[in-house]
């Protein structure tokens, strides 16, 4: 017997946001995302030197990859800034995880490449530890990684990390 | 032209390529970005390993760099590592070394 599938058990969850805090942090979202148009977020390793095969492989998933990061997008639509919710269900739950995954990363790689790795797992970082050039993209940063929590969190309650 | 003979007998063998027929071991190695109950999501997703088990391979991701997740036929690893890939999670698939 499998175990059950925690991504088809997600109910709809409505997030309210602060517009006004959110909307300076979807500039630096869609600066990754543009970087993510052709490029992988982490570089995809190949089992074989077959350049037909790795090119197949990588354009597989560079297409996962966008339709992900679209759909990420898509939440701060016209309607996120009528009134700010966004809504996470058993339809966008996998790819929104993927997303956030795909766009911290490449935020990681442009921008925070010289912030201690303490630092980028700290969910407490006071503002000012943070140099003011990087500020922005440490809060997109750590908002992608709060999103991607509640996620999990609503997917299966028993995976929260202490 | 001796010295040449010499040469040629002395230089190492090319490594076998991994036949169809190896043993391949799915490998996640650590990265800095996803959180730890991110990656037990997805283990538990593309292996169906019960909590404990994804739990354990995580533990061993962070704390020693990598971790085996799963050994078999050539094709199965690549579909796993494909799987892991599209999680963004580094996967690599090695063909498992002679004893």
């Amino acid at each position: 017997m499998s175990p059950p599938d925690p991504g088809r058990r997600m109910k709809r969850v409505e997030i309210k946001l602060n517009i006004s805090a959110v909307a300076p942090l979807l500039d630096i979202i869609k600066q990754a995302a543009d970087d993510l148009r052709q490029n992988l977020a982490i570089r995809a390793t190949f089992p074989e030197e077959d350049s037909e095969f790795n090119e197949t492989w990588t354009a597989e998933l560079l297409a996962g990859q966008n339709s992900d990061v679209r759909e990420l997008l898509g939440l701060f639509g016209r309607e996120f800034f009528a009134d700010g919710t966004i809504a996470i269900d058993s339809n966008n739950s996998d790819s929104l995880l993927r997303g956030c995954s795909a766009l911290r990363i490449q935020i990681l790689t442009r921008w925070l490449q010289g912030i201690p790795a303490d630092l980028l797992e700290d969910e407490d970082v006071p503002p000012e530890a943070i140099a003011d050039e990087v500020r922005v993209p440490f809060a997109s940063y750590t908002f992608l990684d709060q999103v991607q929590k509640i996620i999990l969190e609503h997917l299966d309650p028993t995976a929260a990390e202490a | 032209m001796a010295e040449t003979k010499i040469k040629k007998t002395q230089r190492a063998a090319p490594a076998p390529k991994p036949r169809l027929t190896d043993v391949w071991r799915v490998v996640v190695l650590n990265d800095p970005v996803n959180r730890m109950s991110y990656v037990v999501m997805v283990l538990r997703r593309v292996f169906g390993f019960a909590e404990e088990r994804a739990r354990k391979h995580m533990l061993e991701i962070h704390e020693k760099g990598r971790s085996v997740l799963w050994a078999g036929t050539r094709e199965q690893a690549e579909a796993y590592v494909f799987a892991l890939q599209q999680w963004h999670l580094t996967a690599v698939a090695q063909p498992d070394e002679p004893a």
